[in-house]
């Protein structure tokens, strides 16, 4: 694009052709009001309050800045005396119109206008009718729920047939992009759609904060780059939009990218796909999802982090400080109902966020516990200090949580009724807001993942070591090592340990260069395999496969453990155990019987 | 002869002239022919009974084959329509009901008698005219566009190829290169009928020349000034010769495809364009290798749906793409980036209808006609206070005065001349002191009106100019678009000050408000109807300021119109008791008996003017008064009339 040079109010301005007053006065930081400019939206030139006065071929004249394109030796004053007077005048007759809404109020301020001369619109006006709404939901997210109707001053913005006639004309996808670019705040979404807008839920934040269909996952993410929620982001429901490429200068942005599949040639893996917490909305006698105020450990992990959606403060959903806050253990974990396995960490962060509730506010903190398990290095310390700073500690399995105020929900406080499993006392406590400590539980897809590295899972779903305590990162099958929560709940010094553990043993086998095979190993005579597959599923390491060229099947000899299964069980007789053949057996007790 | 059904596609203009000879061979000048009006405001005034009569007698009277009968286009003469002329001797009759007719049939057809009864009488001399041309309403004006208008029936285009009708396609599209025709209408100097006299040809060269295919051509005829009907009237009389100007200046763009945007509201432009457009393609003056000559071309007619901004240039583009009619920002002109952004050349319908006579007569002949910046003539329609109400065609630079006196017959019942106002809402209004101003695009403008499309409004000292002001403002409120603030809101604003001061309730300070509100309105208002909407404003503060001073200070209305700022009272001189007023009044505010002098009781009284128009003239004893108080009535005891003691 060619170079242009204009004079905006006495400095020389260097533009591209193409672009209009506005941008070039904005790209040397040159201030002009504007309304109903938005830079994703085509100029709209309704509101006039970005009018400059330009010289052109030797004629001065008022033009709006939006839409007028800079041209090779344009002289603009975006101060003259008739554009002031222009602006005050605009500006008094939106103050006019909305004598209510802040931003007309500070911007008719600006140029001197605190009381319009003119009779006031109603008092709860705050559409400026600058169009904004009806231009985003046209041009960009092309649906077209509103636009104008009516003409002159009976001009209004309305759903089509302002939702009188019985015919669903409802478009609105109920996306809030007229809502997020109104200036004044006159829109929103209840008065264009019936349907009801769903926030997108962060997931870093544990769905305490909403998030954009566009957005960095969490706070130093690698790489610290943003994705685009396919499911919620406007262009793949819709094929328009496309707000963020045109915004983006590097032109990062690429609809058109897809899922690629890498593939890469290991000799070991490392499995260390770790966990997920108990969803506490299966367990209904805690209240989770029925009280605004009980929450989960993980989330209120977020809540006092100084990057979380309070900025670390702990605070009620309606914005107020607790005055009680009670710590709930064992949410799913040594439940006879859910999992009877202990989840090892959730003992030492509810002291954690207890001392931290302590800490931050002066809220009375109870601890509802059926076991205390401080089994760590210097764990008790910490207990014993908790018990000095007077956490209120109440053994007992909760039986339910109710409100104070009886049927509404989410008003009054809330009330514990735990029971002791022992001697079966029932106490009560009184809460404003509960921590659920939710047990660790493998992942939804830990099945599919041990199916991949044929490796096995315990009853409760955590992957099965080779030996407990002799082999404790090894797996039945060679190379294949399980890390972490995958393998069984465990805290961070554990994982750590099991971790270094795994890459020592990974590392000595790099060292090595090579793997030493299992001598005794069966192998299989193509000649008489007919291919019925047999061994393909008897053999517990997965170490056979069928090769769809020969029609046989195949061993892969670094799998194979020699268990002698195939050999045994092949109808054909076309595998033999190496070193272990009939002949060789024979020949060995005839050597012993000799 | 065509005969009906079969194409008669014309692919010469050799072929176009035999037709032609053909059609004037078969008629006969001589042949007594009946012409009866049929424009629009004739329709209003009865024409259809009229027209249902005459075919009726003519039948009686078995003179069906005798004696042609045609339905014309709008002659201009609204005041006195139906309108029947009755030819070769061009006898005119006005004012014609269906029981006129026998006596015309058996009068003047049959027997070559006038009947004197239905010509039209010189006001002032009392003198019959028996002759249309001689009608001095006719005789001042110079009718080169809209004098076809009464010689043909719209729906025949044979009318029109008889009037000479399509020569001047034939003779641009084969003795003339496509730069000739613009250099032809460049050199006539030919400006934009519809408001804001652009020239014409330079606009054509603009398109012409911009980048971008295809190219188009539209015609405007979404007229919708309050009282003006030109546009409609020629689209309705003579629709060929738009088509005929549109094909043409086509040629010149170098455009193949039109557009004419036309009311809904005007259903019989409607039929007779559609019927227009038809004939045109049926005969091969549209369509596919006009005439032989190679050239192709077509037109698409684009009904609008009744919004006075889509007359303006981008908005009535934007409606045509489908979209809502509001303006847009034309600093790329539309004659470089119109409909669907491509190079688009819109002209009102006088405009065109104005390129033939040039095409056909020469630049030389049309300079000859108008003043040095505005050449040809202008349709204007003549209406308010004036005796003859209609459309008339004069020359450019004739001056209102003989408009309005000449042409118009001046003031009727002998009231002062005010005013009048041009340009419809967008223009303003003229005081006496400039009626010997020549009309002309440029004079007008310096007086702070505008030629505009041609409305003419005459007002006489009955009028109050603020009322008439908020008039104005009050249809541009409805009309505007609303897109932008300065006119959305600036004549919201206008209008409450407006009402404000013709009830009385105006304030100090009020005229610089609208003179500020003005000034800012034309400043940055986004398309011409913003900009323009303030004039009626502006111009009559200009000129009448003082009206709006009274109304402001004194709460007085000089012309005694605005309602909440006048009173009425009875004269105890001049009552004579006659109980009419007291009947008749609807709020029951007179009191009185007989021969008891009538009061009223002002806190009754709703000033609906009820008793000041049935007080017999001869006692003239209810009195209109402004900005002055009520006389006080006299007391009860002496309100027994006095007979005799006057």
């Amino acid at each position: 694009m060619n170079e242009i040079t204009l004079q905006i109010d006495d400095r020389k301005v260097e533009a591209k052709e193409g672009m209009t007053i506005l941008e070039a006065a904005k790209s040397v930081g040159i201030n002009i009001p504007t309304l109903c400019y938005h830079p994703a939206l085509s100029p709209f030139g309704a509101c006039r309050i970005c009018s400059v006065e330009i010289v052109s071929r030797g004629r001065s004249r008022i033009v709006t800045s939006c839409n007028y394109p800079a041209e090779e030796g344009l002289v603009v004053n975006t101060k003259s005396p008739a554009v002031i007077q222009a602006r005050k005048l605009i500006s008094e007759f939106l103050l006019a119109r909305c004598p209510n809404v802040k931003v007309i109020q500070d911007l008719a301020r600006e140029y001197g206008v605190e009381k319009p001369r003119f009779k006031l619109g109603k008092e709860d006006e705050k559409c400026i009718l600058c169009g904004l709404c009806a231009r985003i939901c046209e041009e960009r997210m092309g649906v077209s729920a509103i636009n104008f109707v009516s003409r002159g001053v009976n001009r209004k913005v309305e759903t089509p047939f302002q939702g009188t006639l019985d015919i669903d004309l409802d478009v609105c996808l109920a996306c809030g992009a007229c809502a997020s670019v109104c200036p004044t705040g006159a829109i929103t979404l209840e008065d264009i759609t019936k349907k009801k807008p769903m926030p997108i839920l962060s997931e870093f934040d544990e769905g305490l904060k909403s998030r954009a269909p566009v957005y960095i996952p969490f706070p130093q993410a690698v790489p610290n780059v943003p994705v685009i929620d396919r499911e919620k982001c406007v262009h793949f429901a819709t094929g328009e939009c496309k707000i963020c490429e045109e915004f983006c200068e590097p032109e990062a942005i690429d609809f058109e990218q897809e899922d690629t599949v890498i593939e890469v040639e290991v000799g070991n893996i490392i499995v260390a796909t770790g966990f997920q917490t108990f969803d506490p909305t299966l367990a209904a006698q805690y209240g989770y999802g029925k009280f605004d105020n009980v929450i989960t450990g993980l989330q209120f992990e977020r809540l006092c982090n100084a990057t979380g959606p309070t900025g670390g403060n702990i605070q009620l959903k309606d914005g107020s400080v607790p005055q009680s806050v009670a710590l709930i253990h064992c949410v799913g974990s040594r439940d006879k109902d859910y999992h009877d396995y202990c989840s090892r960490v959730c003992c030492m962060y509810a002291l954690k966020h207890s001392h931290l509730i302590m800490e931050k506010t002066d809220a009375e903190v109870h601890q509802i516990f059926t076991d205390i398990r401080c089994f760590g290095k210097d764990y008790e310390d910490f207990y014993q200090r908790l018990v000095h700073e007077e956490v209120n500690f109440v053994r007992g399995k909760v039986q339910h949580i109710t409100s104070t105020n009886g049927k509404k929900a989410n008003q009054g406080r809330l009330v514990i009724t735990a029971e002791d499993p022992d001697n079966g006392k029932v106490s009560q406590v009184i809460a404003d807001m509960i921590v659920l400590c939710t047990a660790i539980e493998t992942r939804q897809d830990a099945g599919k993942v041990a199916q991949a590295f044929s490796i096995s899972q315990k009853a409760d779903g955590f992957f099965l070591e080779r030996h407990p305590k002799l082999d404790p990162v090894a797996t039945m099958t060679e190379g294949v090592y399980v890390v972490g929560c995958c393998q069984g709940p465990k805290d961070i010094p554990d994982t750590v340990s099991q971790a270094s553990a795994a890459a020592a043993q990974v590392l000595a086998l790099i060292t090595k260069g090579k793997v030493e095979l299992e001598a005794g190993i069966a192998v299989i005579d193509e000649a008489l395999c007919s291919g019925c597959r047999t061994c393909n599923l008897l053999c517990p390491y997965t170490a056979i496969t069928f090769d769809e060229e020969k029609k046989v099947s195949t061993i892969n000899e670094a799998l194979c453990k020699g268990c002698g299964v195939c050999v045994a069980a092949c109808p054909s007789g076309a595998i033999t155990g190496r070193h272990f053949t009939t002949e060789q057996l024979v020949a060995e007790l005839e050597g012993v019987l000799a | 002869m065509i005969k009906d059904g079969v194409t008669a596609r014309i692919n010469s203009p050799a072929e176009l002239e035999k037709l032609r000879q053909e059609i004037l061979s078969q008629r006969d000048p001589n042949k007594l022919c009946i012409t009866l009006c049929s424009g629009t405001a004739c329709h209003a005034t009865g024409t259809e009974k009229v027209e249902a009569a005459i075919e009726q007698e003519l039948e009686k009277e078995g003179l069906k084959t005798e004696i042609d009968f045609r339905r014309t286009g709008c002659h201009g003469f609204c005041e006195k329509g139906p309108i029947v002329v009755i030819y070769p001797e061009e006898i005119c009759y006005l004012q014609i009901k269906p029981e006129d007719v026998p006596e015309i049939v058996s009068q003047t057809v049959k027997e070559k008698k006038i009947v004197d009864r239905l010509l039209y009488t010189d006001p002032t001399t009392g003198e019959k005219v028996t002759y249309e041309s001689e009608i001095p309403f006719y005789k001042n004006q110079e009718r080169l566009v809209f004098g076809p208008n009464r010689r043909i029936d719209p729906k025949s285009i044979e009318d029109y190829l008889a009037i000479g009708g399509y020569r001047a396609l034939a003779k641009a599209l084969f003795n003339m290169t496509p730069e000739q025709v613009l250099e032809e209408v460049k050199k006539a100097n030919l400006r934009g009928r519809g408001g804001g006299g652009f020239p014409a040809g330079r606009k054509w060269e603009t398109t012409k020349n911009a980048p971008g295919e295809p190219k188009y051509v539209i015609v405007n005829c979404d007229e919708g000034d309050p009282g003006a009907y030109m546009d409609r009237s020629l689209m309705e009389g003579n629709p060929h010769s738009v088509l005929e100007g549109l094909v043409i200046g086509a040629y010149a763009i170098g455009s193949h495809e039109g557009f004419i945007y036309v009311r809904q509201e005007y259903p019989l432009a409607v039929e007779n364009l559609s019927t227009a457009l038809k004939q045109a393609e049926e005969y091969g003056f549209l369509g596919q290798n006009i005439l032989g000559s190679g050239f192709d071309f077509t037109i698409n007619v684009h009904r609008g749906a009744g919004a006075f901004v889509s007359g303006e240039s981008s908005a009535l583009m934007t409606a045509i793409e489908g979209i809502v009619g509001e303006p847009r920002p034309k600093y790329i002109r539309t004659a470089v980036s119109g409909i669907w952004e491509k190079p688009s050349n819109l002209n009102n319908v006088e405009t065109w209808a104005n390129v033939p006579l040039i095409i056909n007569n020469g630049a030389d002949w049309y300079n000859s006609i108008g003043t040095e910046g505005s050449k040809g003539t202008k349709i204007f329609s003549l209406v308010g206070k004036v005796n003859n109400t209609g459309l008339v065609e004069v020359p450019m630079g004739i001056t209102l005065r003989e408009i309005i006196y000449n042409i118009g017959g001046g003031i009727p019942g002998g009231k002062k001349f005010k005013a009048v106002q041009t340009g419809g809402p967008s223009g303003g209004v003229i005081p006496e002191q400039y009626l010997d101003t020549p009309v002309d695009f440029d004079e007008l403008t310096r007086l702070g009106s505008m030629m505009g499309s041609g409305g003419m409004i005459v007002m006489d000292e009955d009028t109050c100019v603020v009322d008439v002001a908020r008039y104005f403002i009050d249809f541009l409120c409805d009309e505007s678009c609303g897109k932008c603030i300065p006119c959305r809101e600036g004549l919201l604003h206008m209008r409450e000050i407006l009402n404000d001061i013709v009830a009385g309730k105006g304030r100090e300070g009020d005229i610089e408000l609208l003179e500020e509100l003005s000034q800012v309105m034309t400043d940055v208002s986004l398309c011409a109807l913003g900009t323009t909407a303030p004039n009626p404003v502006a111009t009559t503060i200009r000129y009448f300021g003082d009206e709006y001073q009274a109304h402001i200070e004194d709460k007085k209305c000089p012309a005694l119109v605005c309602k909440e700022l006048v009173s009425y009272y009875i004269e105890p001189s001049k009552c004579q008791a006659c109980l009419i007023c007291l009947r008749e009044c609807p709020a029951e505010a007179i009191i009185g008996a007989r021969n008891q002098i009538h009061v009223i009781d002002q806190t009754k009284c709703t000033k609906c003017g009820t008793c000041f128009d049935v007080c017999p003239a001869r006692f003239g004893a209810v009195k209109k008064i402004s900005g002055e108080p009520v006389p006080a009535s006299p007391p009860e005891d002496e309100r027994v009339l006095q007979r005799g003691k006057k």
